[in-house]
């Protein structure tokens, strides 16, 4: 299975304005990679790039050896000719035509013999359990329904590359938890290189083996999942990833209240840069005694919302509002005055660029690439 | 783990690899080619004819040098002498441009009149047989405009224009000509023709206002009358007012009933003075006229299109609240049907039957001269031009068939257009061209179409570089008649593709359709529905067409409205009659089947 490489690939509709800028990404073979974005940020448009449906006004795109665009080269492979699969966001399902000839229409253009048509869009149907409805049209099914039956007719070619484009959030919170699994289970049975679009930070988390969070065009961080939770690379990230997002405490040059007790608690700990902005995830800011070697304040419990299995809880620390995660049961009532500690702290520097820490073997591998580097 | 911030554009390519690039992706996707040549053909198809008539009017034509002391071809102000400030001006421009007025001003009143009480009446109260009287107010507009006018010839006409007088004057009954003919008659058959327009779109806002809005007027206090005046005609003025330009725009280019009603009296108005200018080969007299036509026209619209953007702030969003809560009339519920299936015999019956009769009685109307003659006869004494009953002989056929012909090829052509203008529009490769094409498919909008057709005439009559000279061909009527449908067709076209969206063509490529095989196998089977009404609707109003085509037929292209009119010409009224009456029945029973079938509006396709 090949592996997708984009190099220096710019998107622009004209005056000035990029959909994506200068991006340098590569789908590893067999990866399930999310391109993760609040909207706007141009990962639809890189998706459609690849799917040739879109043409980049700069950069190059290759699958394996096979160049698909090359505007310095002057190389261009139509979609038709890319093999690719792509489900779109609406599913896209032709309503003139029954669910049985939505699915064996791409083979129909491989010119696939009749019988071999048939037997195989019925194993595509029956993988994402509609086969029951194949004679039917589009407009009689659920929407559920409707977009496993995208699924087939990309699934029935058996493409080497599987593009999604959101195509999960028109479905309900169920059948969304349910295709997740699904999704799953075809990329691990295909083995095909897939490229799924989300603005779902959890769907990225849960499914993906990779994940390239983007932002204005950029990319902002590619890393495996649960190593993006905990070392995002910088603050949009940080931000975007993880919910309730993590709280980020500006500790500017002359900081008071909550901020200057961080930064002393910081300083005294490392010897770099000082940094100018710190992070607490809310499941990392804890209630009750401290360790020894914890950041510690005193917390005045402001509201108490339980959800069941975890507990959120609302306090000021210091004067600023704060969210503790808990997945224990909390006793406290508004008003009581607690201790709140935490030992995960994430550092960020003036421009908003994750400082590495000096004791996380983890960490220091990083490679940071700086603009224009 | 790669960290980027702050990316910079990367260098743009080099020009030529760019443009490289940009013809290897044209190469794949025709979207861009098939946007080019829609840009040229409408170009020398809508453009290309008003700029030649706008030219014409500027410039001396040939056999008028003697009297204007230029040379042919030269730049020139004569014709604009000679039409606004010459002694002839009077005969040529300023009266015919007041009687216009007059009988703009006085049918737009009649059909508002009308067509606005209908309206409420068929809307907002309880008369009985509300759905009949709704579908059977609208006949008129499927019949030519100017069946009116010969069934009202065949009642009243006197004996000024020689050949057989009408009804009453048969009877010993004089009519005068003011009756016979000039601008009283031709207000009331045109009126009684665009009523029902008015109708359909002052019906359709009425259906639409919010009832809430007059519920919370009267819960304040206000008494009926007080809400009607300060709520609900204000609401419907946008309505109101793109009702009447609407009106005024249509008559401005009808040809027939003035025609047909005002020549005999010399009653000209701007559109038969345009033809007589054309018929007499005054080819710049003819251009300005016909641009004055082409500056009102656009005036027209233009006013309506701000009118409803400044009145898009009455827009209500009709939700539950427009409900059907209609107006108790009590008593008088049974005169309101009476009245409105009077607007219905006049409108209708009385036309439709008057036309029937004369072309079976040889004094009009008197059954006691029974007689199938003018449809069946082998010979008919007296009738030099045309001898025999109109189903003989091989005129009418030629004329149906040349009707179908015409009409057909240029629906069928005008759908297609408007389909593929609206694919390129939403595809969206192009945004300048997807542009030019919205606009310019628009255009013929603007324009009157007896203005277009003499516009298409300065362009086409005369062998232009590689194109030989079009007068007198089918092929230029199918042109014309195409171009000045499109309006219609490109919008719905384009509506039809942006509902459906780029997707479904593009999850075709995707699956490795061909361009070819997205269009046939994606594409037109999806657009199928769109594609039926795009083609019958321009068909109806083209069969009725006669303002387009009267100045581009010859003999030898004879359409069945412009034979219609030629008998007229020669005098033959129960054969005219004959042929328009297989006109409407043809007209009406394919706009009835159409309705039935597929549920589409009459206000939103015909542009007859």
């Amino acid at each position: 299975m090949p592996a997708i490489t984009l190099r220096g690939v710019a998107k622009s509709y004209g005056g000035g304005d990029y959909a994506v800028k200068n991006l340098d990404l590569t789908v590893p073979d067999g990866a399930f990679m999310c391109l993760l974005g609040p909207s706007g940020c141009g990962k639809t448009t890189t998706l459609r790039m690849i799917a040739g449906l879109e043409q980049p006004t700069a950069g190059t795109i290759a699958v394996g050896d096979r160049v698909l665009d090359s505007v310095e080269g002057g190389l261009y492979v139509p979609p038709e000719k890319r093999g690719m699969g792509l489900v779109f966001q609406n599913y896209a399902l032709w309503p003139h035509l029954s669910i049985r000839e939505n699915v064996e229409f791409g083979l129909r253009m491989r010119k696939v013999p009749a019988a071999e048509r048939r037997s195989r869009a019925e194993a595509a149907l029956r993988m994402v359990h509609v086969d029951a409805a194949m004679d039917r049209y589009p407009s009689q099914l659920s929407g559920g329904q409707q977009q496993r039956v995208a699924l087939a007719r990309m699934l029935a070619v058996n493409p080497s590359v599987l593009l999604l484009d959101e195509p999960l959030s028109n479905l309900d919170a169920r059948l969304r938890l349910e295709m997740r699994a699904e999704l799953k289970r075809i990329h691990e049975e295909s083995g095909a290189t897939i490229v799924f679009v989300t603005h779902d930070q959890l769907e990225a988390l849960t499914m993906a083996t990779d994940i390239a969070v983007m932002n204005d065009g950029e990319l902002q961080q590619l890393a495996a999942p649960m190593d993006m939770y905990a070392r995002p690379a910088n603050r949009f990230v940080a931000e975007f990833v993880g919910s309730p997002p993590m709280a980020i405490i500006d500790v500017g040059p002359s900081p008071t209240g909550l901020a200057a007790s961080l930064l002393r608690f910081t300083e005294a700990r490392s010897t770099r840069v000082p940094p100018a902005a710190v992070g607490i995830r809310p499941e990392a800011l804890r209630l009750g005694a401290p360790p020894a070697s914890a950041w510690h304040e005193e917390a005045l419990v402001e509201a108490v919302l339980p959800a069941g299995s975890s507990w959120t809880v609302r306090l000021r620390v210091l004067d600023t509002e704060m969210y503790a995660l808990s997945y224990t049961p909390v006793q406290a009532v508004p008003g009581d005055v607690l201790t709140c500690w935490t030992e995960e702290m994430h550092l960020f520097d003036a421009d908003g660029v994750r400082i590495p820490a000096e004791d996380s073997s983890a960490d220091s591998s990083e490679d940071r690439v700086e603009a224009g580097a | 783990m790669a960290v980027l911030t702050k990316t910079e554009p990367p260098p743009a390519p080099p020009r030529r690899r760019r443009l490289v690039y940009r013809l290897r992706v044209l190469r794949h996707d025709p979207t861009a080619a098939l946007g080019l040549i829609l840009v040229i053909l409408l170009a020398y198809l809508v453009v290309a004819p008003l700029v030649a008539v706008i030219s014409d009017a500027f410039r001396l034509q040939y056999g008028d040098d003697v009297h204007a002391g230029q040379r042919a071809g030269e730049w020139t102000g004569y014709y604009l002498w000679r039409v606004f400030r010459s002694q002839i001006s009077g005969l040529l421009f300023w009266e015919p441009l007041l009687n216009t007025l007059v009988v703009a001003v006085g049918t737009t009143l009649f059909a508002l009149i009308l067509g606005g009480g209908m309206a409420w009446l068929v809307t907002r109260t309880n008369v009985p047989g509300r759905k009949w009287l709704a579908g059977a107010l609208v006949v008129p507009y499927m019949l030519p405009s100017w069946t009116f006018s010969l069934a009202w010839l065949s009642l009243f006409k006197n004996e000024r224009a020689g050949g057989q007088v009408g009804f009453l004057q048969a009877q010993g009954v004089h009519t005068p000509d003011w009756l016979a003919y000039g601008a009283l008659p031709i207000i009331v058959t045109l009126g009684l023709h665009y009523y029902p327009f008015v109708l359909l779109l002052v019906g359709n806002a009425l259906r639409r206002i919010d009832v809430q809005l007059e519920d919370s007027a009267r819960v304040l206090g206000a008494p009926r009358r007080v809400v009607i005046r300060r709520i609900v005609v204000p609401l419907m003025l946008p309505a109101l007012s793109s009702a009447v330009l609407l009106v005024i725009g249509r008559v401005l280019g009808t040809f027939g009933t003035p025609y047909v009603l005002g020549l005999p009296a010399d009653y000209r108005v701007l559109s038969t003075g345009l033809f007589q200018s054309i018929r007499d080969r005054s080819t710049g007299v003819a251009s300005v006229i016909a641009t004055v036509i082409v500056v009102i026209g656009v005036l027209i619209v233009f006013t309506d299109m701000r009118l409803m953007k400044e009145h898009r702030r009455f827009v209500t969003v009709g939700g539950k609240g427009a409900m059907d809560r209609l107006s108790d009339l009590r008593g008088r519920r049974w005169l309101a049907f009476a009245l409105g299936l009077l607007v219905f015999t006049v409108s209708v019956l009385v036309p439709v039957l008057t036309l029937l009769l004369s072309t079976v009685t040889r004094t009009p109307l008197d059954l006691s001269t029974f007689t199938l003659d003018y449809w069946f006869a082998e010979r008919l004494p007296g009738a030099v031009g045309f001898p025999h009953g109109v189903l003989r002989g091989s005129e009418l056929w030629e004329a149906a068939w040349n009707s179908l012909r015409v009409v057909g090829l240029a629906s069928l052509v005008c759908a297609v257009a408007g389909l593929l203008i609206g694919y390129v529009v939403v595809r969206g490769t192009a945004p300048r061209i997807a542009g030019f094409l919205r606009q310019v498919s628009f255009l013929p909008y603007l324009v009157p179409g007896i203005a277009f057709a003499a516009a298409s005439l300065s362009l086409f009559a005369v062998a232009r570089g590689p194109v030989p000279a079009l007068y007198g061909t089918t092929f230029l009527l199918i042109l014309v008649m195409a171009v000045t449908h499109l309006p219609y067709s490109s919008r719905s076209g384009i509506a039809a593709m942006t509902q459906l969206g780029r997707e479904p063509e593009e999850a075709a490529q995707i699956a490795g359709a061909s361009w070819w095989q997205r269009m046939r196998r994606i594409i037109f089977p999806i657009q199928k529905g769109a594609l039926v009404t795009g083609i019958v609707l321009p068909f109806i109003s083209g069969l009725k067409e006669l303002s387009i085509v009267i100045m581009l037929t010859t003999t030898g292209t004879q359409l069945l409205t412009t034979l219609s009119i030629g008998l007229v010409d020669y005098g033959y009224t129960q054969l005219a009659n004959a042929v328009v009456l297989m006109i409407a029945l043809v007209s009406f029973t394919m706009t009835y089947l159409t309705q039935r079938l597929t549920n589409s509006s009459l206000a939103s396709g015909l542009g007859g």
